[in-house]
C-alpha cells in the first residue's frame, strides 16, 4: 500500500453529501449512497504525491472518531447542505472542535453542497423564482428548495474559524477563495474544490519533507561529508 | 457473495478436557509452536501437542496428543496463559497473581517469580530492549488507575515502571514503548517511556467490552462505537478505514490480511486491504477468538477449534472463480511483502492475466486490455481463443494450468454472433496496438498472421496497409485464408512483400481478366501498369508487356514511359530495344517516341525522324480511309505540323521525299523552310495555297530566335513574292499592302518605297508610312538619347579623372587670368581641366561665345 503524504478530511453533518462529493470526484458520477459507517478512505495520486482523503461518518454515533481522523490533517473540508441551516450551524457547534487535532497549518474549506437544489443554481432560470423571492420557504416547484445558507454566511464562518484558530486573516487564504458551493449531483465546482485543496497542500508536503530531511541522519549517505569525529580512529 | 478464507477444524474435543462435567469451562488458551495450553475455570492447565496433517484433498486436520496436566490448587479459574518459549516458561494469571511454570512439566517456579494484584496483563511482542532472555509484560494492577511494566526472566520478575493513569484501564496492548489502553470512557495511546499520551476516541467500556488488539508494528485494532473495528497507530491516527462488525463483538484476531471477529453467533472475516467482509462463519457459543503466531484459535467453553487460513493462491483462485477480479488483485498485491519477489511476480502476473480473461469473457475489453498489459500476457494466449488464427507453424501451446476456462470463442460467446464480432473487433484493435511493441517480441509471425486473417475475414480496410508495409505474416498460412475471403489483390501485395512479384502479377492479371473475383480496386489494370513501370526486374516487364499492351496501348505504354528517371544503368531499358518491340503496337510506339522526344527531350535524329514518319503515316492512313473524321484528321495534322516546325533534328530531305507527292503543302513549305529554301516555301504558300496568313506566320516562326535582319530578310522576300512583276494580281497587291500596313516595323522603308509602284496612293500605304515615320523618328530620338547619355557618362569619367589627377593650385595677387590677363582680386575662380585658373566671369563669357558659335555652325549645317 502506498504511504500517503498528506491527509484531507471531509467533515459535516449527516446527509449533507460528503460521500457523494468524494464519489463524484473519484468516480465522475453521482449515485445514491448509504449512510457512511465509521469512515472511508480514498487515496488520490496528485502528481508525485499521494493524498489520502477521509470521508467521515456524519452520524452522531461516530462523532467521537472525528478527532482521530482529523489528527495531523493538512486540510479539512467542512461540508453543509445549502438548503439546511442546521447543517451549517452544526459545523461550528460540533465539528470545528474536532479539528483541534489537525496540523497547525491546516487549511479549511467551507463547502455548501446540494447547490443544484436551490433556485439560484438552476441551470435554466425559473420564471417563478422571481415571484418566490419572499423569505417564506414555500417553493412552488417541488424540486427546488429554498436556499437557507448563502455564501456570505460561509465567509463569515470562515473568518470566525480563523479567529478560533487564532490565525491572522492576512496570512491565510482569502475567505472568498475557501468557500465553495458545490453539487455532487451535477458535478458543479466539485473538481475545483478538490483540486484547489490539493494544490494548496502540496507546499505543506514539501515543507514537511524538508524538515524531515534535516532531522534525519542518513548513515549511508553521510560518508565523507562533514568533519569526522576523532573517536573513530 | 463471500469467499472462503478460513476453514474451521476441530482441534480438541470435549472428551479430552472436561468430558460431560457441565460446570467446568475453558477459561483461556495459549498456543506456542506445537504446544497448546488450556486453562480452565477449575484451576487446571491442560497441555497438548498439536499435530497438523494435510489430507489428500488438500484439507487440513489436527490431531492432539495429551500431555501431563497441572492443577494449580487455588480453586480459582486460570485467567490467562502466555508462553515465553525462549525462557521455557508459561506465564500464568490465576487468582490475581502472575506465576511462572515450566513449559513442559508445568511445575511451578519457586517464589520470587510472582506478581500479585494483577487484573490482566499483556506481553510486548515488539519490545524495545533486545534482551532475548526476558519478556516484557504490562500489567493492569488491582491498585486503582495503575499500570506496571515488568521484565520476566527465567526465574524472576522485575518491575521496570509504574504509571498512574487518569482513569481505570480495563484492557491493554503493547508495542515498543506504546501502550494502547482502554479506559472507562475512551481509548488512549500512552508512551510509558516519556509519559506522553494521545487520546484516540471515546468509548464506553462499561457498556461494551473494549477490545485492544495489536495488529502490527505500532498499529492497534480497537472496538469502536457502532460495532466498528477501528485501526489506530501509535501516533494516534487511522491509516485504514474501519471494518464494520456487529454491535456485540467479544473477540478479535488478526491473520494478515484478515481481521476476524467473534460475536454470539458468527465469526466474521474482513480484509484489512479493502475493509470488506469476506467470509462469515456461523459459530454458536463462541467464547475465545485469538491468534497465535499465524494460527487462529476459536473456542467454546468446552471445545477448541482451529481456523485454518486457506492458501493465498487458493483464495485468489476462489475470488477469480467468482469473477471478483478487483478483490483478487487487492489480495494478491497485499501479499507482496510476504512472498519472495520472484514468486510474487509470477503469481501477480498470472492473476492479472486471469483477471484479464475474466473481463474479456464479460466483453469488458478496455479493462481486460489493461490487465493483459499489466500482466505481460503472451498475446498468443488471447489469439489462441480464436479458432484457426494462429499460423499452423506456430509452436505455441496454452499455458498450464489454463488461464481461463474457455475452449474457444464459440464456447465463450455461446455462439452469439454479435458477441463474436465484438471479440474480433477487440482483437483487431489489440493486435494492431501491440504488433509494433515489445509485447509482440518473439511472436511477430503469430501476431501478424492472426491480424491478417482477422482483417481478411472482416473485410477491414487496414488489410492492404498491413500486407503492403513491413509485416511478418506467414505466407503459406495466409494464402489459403486470403483466397477463402477473395482478397486476391491483398494476396498479390503479400506476394510482392515476399519478393514474389511474378506470382503477384499473375494473380492481379487473373482479377483483371475476371478469372478471379475481387473488386478491391476498380483501377487494378492501371495499378498493374504502375507496378510494372516501377518494377526493377526487366524480365517481368517484358514478360507482361504484351498482356498490358493488348489491354490498352495508351495506358500500357506507361510501363516504358513512366519508369523512374534516375533508374540504375543496369536496369534501364534501352529505347532502341523498346522501339523495336513496340512495332507491333502502332499507338504505343507513337506514345513512346513522344515520350522520348517531347518529354525527355532526347536529341537523337533517329527518334525524331521516326516520330515524324509515324505522324505522317498516321495522317496518310487516316486520310486514305473513306470515312475519316475531319476532327481527328486535323488533330493528327496539327500534331505533325507542330512537330515539323518545332523539331529540327529529323531528316528533312527524307520527310520531304515522303511528303512531296501528298496534299500536305503547308507541311512541305515548313520543310523547305527548314532547308532555308524560303523562296520555294513562299511560292507554295503564296501561289499554290494563297494562304497569306500562313505566309506571314511562316516568316514569324522561321525568324523566331533569329536576329532582326533575318526576319527583315524573310519579310522582304515575302513582299517581293507578292509583288513579283510577272505574277501581278489584285489579290497579291492587297496582300502586299496588308503585309506592309500590319508589319511596318519590320520593313526597311526606303527599300519598300523603291519597290512600291508609283500609282499606289498615299492613303493606301498610310498606316505603313506613319509607322515607318514613327519608327524613323523613334530611332533618331533614341540615338539622341543614347548620345546624350554617352556624353554625360563621358563627363562623369572626366570628372573622376580630374579628381584623381588634381593638384593644388596657387592663387595669388600676382597670378593673372589666362583669358583677360588681369590679376585675381577675390578668391573665386574657375579652374580648367588643364590646370589653368581664370576669372569666373571670363569663363562664363567664353562659354557663352563657344555655345553661340556652335549654334551658328549647327544652323549652317541644317540649311
Amino acid at each position: 500500500m502506498k504511504k500517503p503524504d498528506v491527509k484531507l478530511v471531509i467533515l459535516g453533518d449527516v446527509n449533507v453529501g460528503k460521500t457523494s462529493l468524494l464519489h463524484r470526484y473519484t468516480e465522475r458520477r453521482f449515485k445514491d449512497t448509504v449512510s457512511t459507517v465509521g469512515g472511508a478512505f480514498f487515496l488520490k495520486q496528485w502528481g508525485p504525491y499521494n493524498i489520502s482523503i477521509w470521508d467521515t461518518a456524519g452520524r452522531e454515533q461516530f462523532h467521537g472518531l472525528g478527532s482521530m481522523y482529523c489528527r495531523g490533517a493538512a486540510a479539512v473540508v467542512l461540508t453543509y447542505d445549502v438548503t439546511n441551516w442546521q447543517s451549517f450551524a452544526e459545523l461550528e457547534d460540533r465539528f470545528l472542535a474536532l479539528t483541534d487535532t489537525a496540523s497547525a497549518d491546516c487549511i479549511f474549506a467551507i463547502v455548501g453542497n446540494k447547490a443544484d437544489l436551490t433556485d439560484e443554481c438552476a441551470s435554466v432560470p425559473h420564471p417563478e423564482a422571481e415571484r418566490d423571492a419572499c423569505p417564506c420557504p414555500s417553493p412552488v416547484s417541488t424540486t427546488k428548495s429554498h436556499k437557507q445558507v448563502v455564501k456570505e454566511d460561509a465567509v463569515a464562518l470562515y473568518k470566525r474559524i480563523l479567529k478560533y484558530k487564532m490565525l491572522e486573516e492576512k496570512q491565510c487564504q482569502a475567505a472568498e477563495a475557501m468557500c465553495f458551493e458545490t453539487s455532487a449531483k451535477s458535478g458543479y465546482n466539485v473538481d475545483l474544490l478538490f483540486e484547489t485543496l490539493f494544490d494548496m497542500v502540496v507546499p505543506g508536503i514539501l515543507r514537511k519533507r524538508a524538515e524531515g530531511l534535516s532531522q534525519t541522519v542518513d548513515l549511508m549517505e553521510c560518508k565523507g561529508t562533514g568533519p569526522k569525529s576523532s573517536c573513530c580512529y | 457473495m463471500s469467499i472462503k478464507a478460513f476453514e474451521l477444524c476441530l482441534a480438541v474435543e470435549r472428551d479430552l478436557l472436561m468430558g460431560d462435567k457441565a460446570r467446568i469451562n475453558i477459561e483461556c488458551i495459549e498456543c506456542c509452536g506445537k504446544n497448546l495450553y488450556i486453562g480452565t475455570n477449575d484451576c487446571f492447565i491442560f497441555h497438548f501437542l498439536l499435530e497438523e496433517k494435510s489430507l489428500a484433498n488438500g484439507k487440513q486436520t489436527f490431531s492432539v496428543q495429551r500431555q501431563p496436566h497441572k492443577y494449580l490448587g487455588l480453586k480459582k479459574p486460570v485467567n490467562e496463559l502466555k508462553a515465553a518459549s525462549a525462557l521455557n516458561r508459561l506465564i500464568v494469571l490465576c487468582d490475581n497473581t502472575i506465576m511462572l511454570v515450566n513449559m513442559l512439566s508445568l511445575d511451578l517456579i519457586p517464589s520470587g517469580s510472582k506478581i500479585k494484584g494483577v487484573v490482566t496483563f499483556t506481553v510486548n511482542e515488539n519490545p524495545v530492549s533486545g534482551d532475548p532472555f526476558c519478556v516484557e509484560i504490562c500489567v493492569i494492577s488491582i491498585k486503582k488507575r495503575t499500570i506496571q511494566i515488568y521484565m520476566v526472566y527465567e526465574d524472576k520478575v522485575q518491575i521496570v515502571k509504574e504509571l498512574s493513569t487518569p482513569e481505570q484501564p480495563s484492557a491493554v496492548s503493547l508495542d515498543g514503548y506504546f501502550l494502547c489502553l482502554a479506559f472507562t470512557t475512551q481509548y488512549i495511546i500512552l508512551n510509558y517511556n516519556t509519559g506522553t499520551s494521545q487520546d484516540l476516541f471515546p468509548y464506553d467500556s462499561e457498556e461494551k467490552k473494549p477490545i485492544v488488539k495489536r495488529v502490527g508494528r505500532e498499529e492497534f485494532l480497537l472496538a469502536g462505537p457502532g460495532g466498528l473495528g477501528m485501526f489506530a497507530t501509535a501516533a494516534g491516527v487511522s491509516q485504514r478505514a474501519p471494518v464494520h462488525w456487529s454491535e456485540n463483538v467479544i473477540g478479535a484476531a488478526v491473520c494478515y490480511p484478515y481481521v476476524l471477529a467473534l460475536d454470539d453467533g458468527f465469526v466474521t472475516i474482513h480484509s484489512m486491504l479493502d475493509q470488506q467482509l469476506k467470509q462469515t462463519l456461523s459459530f454458536r457459543d463462541g467464547h475465545i477468538l485469538q491468534d497465535f503466531e499465524g494460527k487462529v484459535i476459536l473456542a467454546t467453553t468446552k471445545e477448541v477449534y482451529m481456523l485454518v487460513p486457506l492458501p493465498l493462491e487458493r483464495q485468489i483462485q476462489d475470488l477469480l472463480a467468482s469473477q471478483r477480479v478487483e478483490e483478487a488483485i487487492v489480495l494478491a498485491e497485499g501479499a507482496r511483502r510476504t512472498i519472495p519477489k520472484d514468486k510474487f511476480q509470477v503469481l501477480h502476473r498470472r492473476i492479472l492475466q486471469q483477471s484479464g480473461f475474466i473481463l474479456f469473457g464479460q466483453l469488458q475489453f478496455l479493462e481486460a486490455k489493461e490487465y493483459f498489459r499489466k500482466g505481460h500476457l503472451d498475446v498468443r494466449e488471447l489469439i489462441s481463443l480464436y479458432p484457426l488464427l494462429l499460423p499452423s507453424t506456430s509452436t505455441f501451446t496454452r499455458c498450464h494450468p489454463p488461464l481461463h476456462a474457455f475452449a474457444d470463442l464459440n464456447h465463450l460467446t455461446q455462439g452469439d454472433h454479435n458477441k463474436i464480432i465484438k471479440c474480433k473487433q477487440f482483437l483487431i484493435s489489440y493486435l494492431n496496438e501491440v504488433r509494433t511493441t515489445d509485447v509482440a517480441n518473439g511472436c511477430k509471425e503469430d501476431v501478424d498472421t492472426a491480424l491478417l486473417k482477422l482483417y481478411a475475414e472482416t473485410g477491414h480496410e487496414s488489410l492492404l496497409d498491413l500486407v503492403a508495409s513491413e509485416n511478418s505474416c506467414v505466407l503459406v498460412d495466409c494464402v489459403p485464408w486470403l483466397e477463402k475471403y477473395h482478397k486476391y489483390f491483398a494476396l498479390g501485395l503479400l506476394y510482392h512483400y515476399n519478393r514474389q512479384d511474378d506470382t503477384a502479377i499473375q494473380i492481379w492479371i487473373k482479377i483483371v481478366n475476371r478469372d478471379l473475383q475481387d473488386n478491391t480496386r476498380a483501377d487494378l489494370f492501371e495499378y498493374i501498369v504502375d507496378f510494372l513501370s516501377f518494377c526493377s526486374n526487366q524480365e517481368l516487364v517484358w514478360k507482361y508487356a504484351d498482356w498490358v499492351l493488348q489491354q490498352n496501348e495508351k495506358i500500357g505504354v506507361h510501363i516504358f514511359t513512366r519508369r523512374p528517371v534516375n533508374e540504375d544503368k543496369g536496369v534501364k531499358l534501352n529505347p532502341d530495344v523498346v522501339i523495336k518491340y513496340l512495332h507491333k503496337y502502332p499507338q504505343a510506339i507513337v506514345f513512346y517516341l513522344e515520350h522520348l522526344v517531347l518529354d525527355r527531350n532526347i536529341q537523337k535524329e533517329a527518334f525524331h525522324t521516326h516520330l515524324a514518319v509515324l505522324y505522317l503515316e498516321r495522317f496518310l492512313d487516316l486520310y486514305s480511309q473513306k470515312k475519316h473524321s475531319s476532327d481527328e484528321l486535323s488533330y493528327v495534322r496539327g500534331k505533325l505540323r507542330t512537330f515539323l516546325q518545332q523539331s529540327s533534328l529529323y531528316r528533312v530531305h527524307f520527310i520531304l521525299g515522303k511528303i512531296k507527292d501528298t496534299q500536305l503543302d503547308l507541311e512541305c513549305a515548313i520543310l523547305y523552310g527548314k532547308l532555308e529554301e524560303h523562296d520555294k516555301a513562299m511560292n507554295i504558300l503564296v501561289h499554290q495555297l494563297k494562304d497569306f496568313k500562313a505566309a506571314e506566320d511562316y516568316c514569324i516562326w522561321n525568324s523566331k530566335d533569329r536576329d532582326f535582319s533575318y526576319r527583315q530578310k524573310l519579310f522582304h522576300m515575302l513582299l517581293s513574292t507578292y509583288m513579283d512583276p510577272l505574277l501581278t494580281s489584285s489579290e497579291l497587291s492587297v496582300a502586299a499592302v496588308d503585309l506592309l500596313n500590319s508589319h511596318a516595323e519590320v520593313f526597311d522603308a526606303t527599300w519598300v518605297l523603291r519597290l512600291v509602284p508609283d500609282n499606289w496612293s498615299m492613303q493606301l500605304l498610310c498606316p505603313f508610312l506613319i509607322e515607318a515615320m514613327r519608327k524613323s523618328m523613334h530611332s533618331t530620338r533614341m540615338s539622341q538619347v543614347a548620345l546624350a547619355l554617352a556624353h554625360s557618362e563621358n563627363l562623369i569619367y572626366k570628372h573622376e579623372k580630374l579628381k584623381c589627377q588634381a593638384e593644388k593650385v596657387m592663387l595669388s595677387e600676382k597670378k593673372g587670368c589666362q583669358l583677360c590677363h588681369n590679376t585675381f582680386n577675390n578668391p573665386e575662380f574657375v579652374w580648367y581641366s588643364n590646370g589653368v585658373p581664370v576669372h569666373t566671369h571670363c569663363a562664363m563669357k567664353r562659354n557663352k561665345n563657344l555655345t553661340d558659335m556652335k549654334h551658328l555652325r549647327d544652323a549652317s549645317n541644317h540649311t
